[in-house]
């Protein structure tokens, strides 16, 4: 089996005493794609390269295997890398941290495979772009609302406020409860809203509903370029009309990580 | 518009463009999204892996609803220190139907999105009123 095959020839280099490299795979492009060779440096400052295979390309660079993690700037890099290649054209991500061998396996594990997949996916993404939209609660705005509206959250506040935490643990653990019910239930309403009013203007989207006391939800939010006026001008409108319980961050353009059916 | 109105706003807008920069955007963003490679095509990179489960942090329930309590007592210190007592501030609030605000702005998102190109007339043209003057609309339409 090639993969077999392969990794013994590494092993064999590494007998030799000399660091096996991988091939760090951060996306895949269209074949034709020259500007991909203009990108910036990526992970370890090494230069990208192109592995093609049909009509598709794989946007690698080599990686020495035994190098340190170094996390944060690996992430970086990678966006770094995705960022530059959405601006140029159509780019279908591969999930961080993705490192074959060699280039043949690229070609045999990742493109050749896939490769009708991929093309169909590119073609879908032509003048297309991923924007986050982040909802997050104005502090303080829901934990207000919900004592205001909920006598029982009300009543165990009052409860538990002056007793110390280990004789009303169990009042607690229920006001904390009821308190992150209550949110779950505006967080779902207050973003319901809000996709309503983004919906017109997208032509896909993924909700993430928050978790915490300021979190409201993060769209993400595949939209066309000819669309992306319209898009912000709808959301300032919105912004504007909310902004003293919500506020709205808009990041973006960005590789469109949650349109192309990975994980 | 009131200073406080004017503070929130960024560059002209309510909408904020902040660039993404921060780690815990980027992990956000990107950590398992893309196309998945077969695993027994990949090889592994040290520290990847485990970035990846850093990132996936799990609270208990029962730690999240401490936290969560803790928050809502901490709210009324909060509210005390700005020199009202809380039963008196949530009883103006009462009063000034500031409880049903979330629904009040809501209607008030939904009357500025839809009504906000045809329906317009019955407001100044010129002055775009926040959401926070909804509620008397609403009002208005209930009775």
């Amino acid at each position: 089996m090639t993969v077999s095959t392969v990794a013994s020839a590494s092993r064999a280099e590494d007998d030799r005493g000399e660091v096996a490299r991988g091939c760090f795979v951060y996306a895949v492009v269209r074949a034709g794609m020259p500007e991909a060779r203009d990108a910036p440096a990526g992970l370890d400052d090494v230069p990208l390269r192109l592995v093609v295979e049909g009509d598709v390309a794989a946007v690698v660079n080599d990686v020495l295997l035994d190098r340190p993690p170094g996390r944060r700037a690996d992430l970086m890099a990678y966006q770094r890398v995705l960022d530059h290649l959405a601006a140029q054209g159509p780019v279908v991500p591969v999930q961080f941290g993705s490192m074959l061998l060699d280039d043949d396996d690229v070609r045999d594990g990742v493109l050749g495979p896939d490769e009708p997949r991929l093309v169909a996916l590119l073609d879908d993404l032509e003048g297309r772009s991923q924007y986050q939209l982040r909802a997050t609660y104005v502090p303080g705005v829901p934990l207000t609302e919900i004592l205001s509206l909920d006598p029982t959250v009300a009543a165990l506040r009052e409860q538990t406020k002056d007793r110390s935490e280990l004789e009303s643990h169990a009042d607690r653990v229920e006001l904390g409860r009821r308190v992150a019910a209550a949110m779950e239930d505006l967080r779902a309403f207050d973003a319901d809203v809000l996709l309503d009013a983004v919906l017109p203007f997208v032509v896909d989207h993924v909700i993430v509903l928050g978790t915490d006391l300021e979190g409201l939800a993060t769209f993400s939010l595949l939209v066309d370029d000819e669309r992306v006026a319209e898009l912000e001008a709808q959301l300032e409108e919105l912004a504007e009309a909310v902004h003293e319980r919500i506020r709205l961050a808009l990041t973006g353009p960005s590789a469109p990580f949650d349109f192309v059916g990975g994980a | 518009m009131t200073t406080q109105t004017m503070s929130r706003r960024q560059g002209g807008g309510y909408l904020e463009r902040p660039a993404p920069s921060g780690l815990a955007d980027v992990v956000e963003m990107i950590l398992d999204k893309g196309i998945v490679i077969d695993a027994y095509v990949r090889v592994s990179l040290v520290g990847i892996e485990l970035l990846t489960i850093d990132a996936r942090i799990v609270i208990a329930s029962v730690d999240t609803y401490l936290r969560f309590a803790e928050a809502t007592n901490r709210l009324d210190l909060v509210e005390n220190g700005g020199g009202k007592p809380l039963d008196e501030f949530l009883g103006d609030m009462q009063q000034s139907g500031a409880s049903r605000k979330v629904k009040g702005a809501v209607s008030g998102v939904k009357s500025a999105l839809t009504s906000g190109k045809e329906k317009d007339d019955d407001e100044d043209e010129g002055s775009r009123r926040p959401a926070r003057k909804a509620p008397a609309r609403r009002g208005s339409s209930d009775e």
